[in-house]
């Protein structure tokens, strides 16, 4: 029989409760030790400017697979164009700095609001009209080729395949190797706090409760819709800044550089290694796969193969991800081992809920 | 404008047969397979690979489509049928997931091994004039390769008692079952024959203009495109669907140009799915 305290609502209420003691600081530990390791990296790099490219670069996938896991690990909404979105606010951030002289960061703000105001459409409509998770796949996928013909198709605002050059970012500390590192681990971690956030509050029980039945979520009184477009909107909105500060911190930018299978596969693939819907998954995924691509590089377009090889073993035999996984066993050790010592003093203590 | 009309039934008739086979696998299993394209690719390299090494052409199309036929059955033995043991939202979610993996290597492997090659035929036959509009005898032969093909399969569809089981298992699983239909059977020979359908549409698309590896998504989109406007599971609304958006097609590439074409498509798809998520033929789609 199951212990009221097992259900992890009642669980989480109970938490709650504690959470009087349990001072704000400690709900975000994890995202400052996150921080802190991160912040070390070039540390351990030595600056090497090669190495410190490679890692802003996972940071930025850091960012974009937090954002993935906004709108599909937390709601389910499977958005294929993840690409696209960063794309649109970089394009337009580009664009209006390039060509109308717009401030760069008035600029990539507009390309955020854009990026966002779409992926929350998308989440709206997908809503309001019920649409299947078949369906939004479709919508947004094509959306995903609309926006890569249409970056290629315009040539004279974009520069069609062979891409264009961003000037607004040259001589800020977007383009000098050490402080761009800093200044994606800084909207990396801010992403990571912001989806903390999330999960601490009200929002987190609702999006966990859409996770595990939409129709029960929708019956226990909880506004599935807003839910929804929340995430969209918010997840979206990150895509964006992602893309415009990539676009500025490059200087160049081509309808390859958020190329669907440049950008989504990955992003895909990386969140689903690291676990659905935790805190940690992003990264562990972003900086296993950051490696292992860059290890592959010689191999050309094969590692588009190896991509699909990943995506098709992750989800057919390794659905949890490598932070539950770890989670779990370490909690099992940890339980046994409590259990060793513990079983005649008092009951067993429950683990401490989960930095999910 | 008769001309753009013939040669919008042409692709039209192409982009039927496309679909033809991604519908019927949703109808069966309520699946989408995202690699739909890549047995076509695989198809088209695979001719041309083999025409290349000296072997006739004839020969060369049904081996390479036996091929495509070949890979349908191996991604239908290890990834289909896992997806099937799943239910509901889960199923569609493993299917979306698993064939864009698929789909991932396959592209990978073609765009490394032959990167350059592609696949046409040329027909030595002169223009043929029919109503007054001049017709590449390659339009011709393709159009009547595909006229063929559905007219077969609809045929196949109708009369055959496999037909009917197929025709069943899309009414109601359960039902079907009942009347000793074994639908684990049915799915993969549906999957075989849609990845060789697939396998076609390289080939009269061959007649008409180069396929090469990095055609597989193009054609998965247009596939999915047309089959959303036709109506998901809906087999006589791709039909039509394929024919409307083929003539669409080449009446928005005369007159705006080839990329805004495929952006128009996709709009017409994307609108389909917002007003009327059936599509043209489809029933209401059960959530």
């Amino acid at each position: 029989m199951t212990a009221l305290r097992d259900v992890p609502e009642v669980a989480s209420r109970v938490d709650e409760e504690k959470g009087r003691y349990q001072s704000l600081m400690m709900s975000y530990a994890p995202v400052a030790a996150a921080a802190l390791v991160l912040a070390l990296v070039p540390l351990m790099v030595g600056g090497d400017r090669f190495f410190l490219r490679v890692a802003t670069l996972g940071l930025a996938f850091v960012g974009y697979a937090i954002a993935f896991n906004v709108i599909f690990g937390a709601t389910g909404q499977l958005f294929l164009c993840l690409g696209a979105l960063a794309g649109l606010s970089g394009y337009t951030s580009g664009i209006l700095s390039n060509d109308l002289n717009v401030p760069m960061l008035v600029s990539m703000l507009i390309g955020v609001l854009l990026a966002s105001a779409l992926g929350g459409l998308f989440s709206w409509i997908s809503v309001r009209r019920r649409l299947d998770v078949i369906f939004v796949g479709i919508v947004t996928l094509a959306f995903s080729l609309v926006f890569t013909t249409t970056a290629q198709a315009t040539r004279n605002l974009t520069g069609g395949e062979t891409g264009m050059v961003v000037l607004a970012g040259s001589g800020t500390a977007l383009r000098r190797s050490l402080s761009s590192y800093y200044i994606f681990l800084a909207v990396a971690i801010a992403f990571l706090a912001i989806y903390r956030a999330m999960q601490l509050s009200n929002l987190g029980w609702a999006f966990r409760a859409i996770r595990d039945d939409e129709v029960a979520a929708e019956l226990a009184g909880i506004n599935v819709a807003r839910c929804k477009v929340i995430a969209g909107v918010v997840g979206s909105a990150m895509f964006g800044a992602i893309g415009a500060l990539w676009v500025h911190h490059e200087g160049f930018l081509s309808p390859q550089t958020f190329a669907f299978t440049h950008i989504d596969v990955r992003i895909i693939v990386m969140l689903a290694f690291g676990g659905i819907g935790t805190l940690f998954g992003p990264i562990v995924g972003a900086a296993t796969f950051t490696v292992i691509d860059e290890i592959l590089r010689p191999f050309g377009q094969m590692r588009m193969a190896f991509y699909g090889v990943v995506l098709i073993v992750l989800f057919l035999g390794f659905r949890t991800g490598v932070v539950p996984a770890v989670t779990s066993l370490s909690r099992r050790i940890a339980g046994s081992f409590l259990d060793r010592r513990n079983r005649r003093d008092e009951p067993r203590t429950e683990p401490e809920a989960e930095t999910r | 404008m008769m001309a753009l009309l013939f040669d919008g039934l042409v692709f039209g008739l192409q982009l039927s047969m496309l679909a033809v086979g991604l519908t019927l696998i949703y109808g069966l299993g309520g699946v989408l397979n995202l690699a739909h394209g890549q047995f076509a690719t695989i198809t088209a390299i695979t001719a041309a690979v083999l025409i290349r090494g000296g072997s006739g052409i004839l020969t060369a199309i049904v081996l390479a489509v036996l091929v495509a036929g070949a890979l349908a059955l191996f991604l239908d033995m290890t990834l289909m049928r896992p997806v099937y043991r799943q239910h509901g939202e889960e199923r569609v979610l493993l299917s979306l997931l698993l064939t864009l993996g698929a789909a991932f290597i396959i592209d990978g492997f073609l765009y490394y091994y032959y990167p350059l090659t592609a696949f046409s035929l040329r027909i030595p036959v002169r223009s043929v004039d029919i109503l007054g509009v001049r017709m590449r005898s390659g339009s011709l032969v393709a159009s009547l390769i595909a006229l063929t093909v559905l007219l077969g399969l609809i045929a196949f569809l109708r009369y055959t008692r496999q037909g009917k089981a197929v025709r069943s298992l899309i009414q109601s699983e359960e039902g079907a079952q009942l009347c000793g239909i074994n639908p684990t059977v049915i799915r993969t020979g549906v999957f075989v024959v849609s990845g060789m359908l697939a396998g076609m549409v390289a080939v009269t698309q061959g007649l008409i203009a180069a396929v090469g590896p990095a055609d597989g998504i193009r054609f998965t989109i247009m596939a999915l495109i047309v089959t959303v406007v036709g109506g998901l599971g809906s087999v006589s609304g791709a039909l039509l669907a394929g024919l409307l958006l083929g003539i669409i097609y080449l009446l928005s590439a005369s007159y705006v140009g080839t990329f805004f074409t495929f952006v128009i498509l996709l709009l017409v798809a994307m609108i389909t799915i917002l007003l009327r998520p059936s599509g043209l033929m489809g029933r209401a789609v059960a959530t």
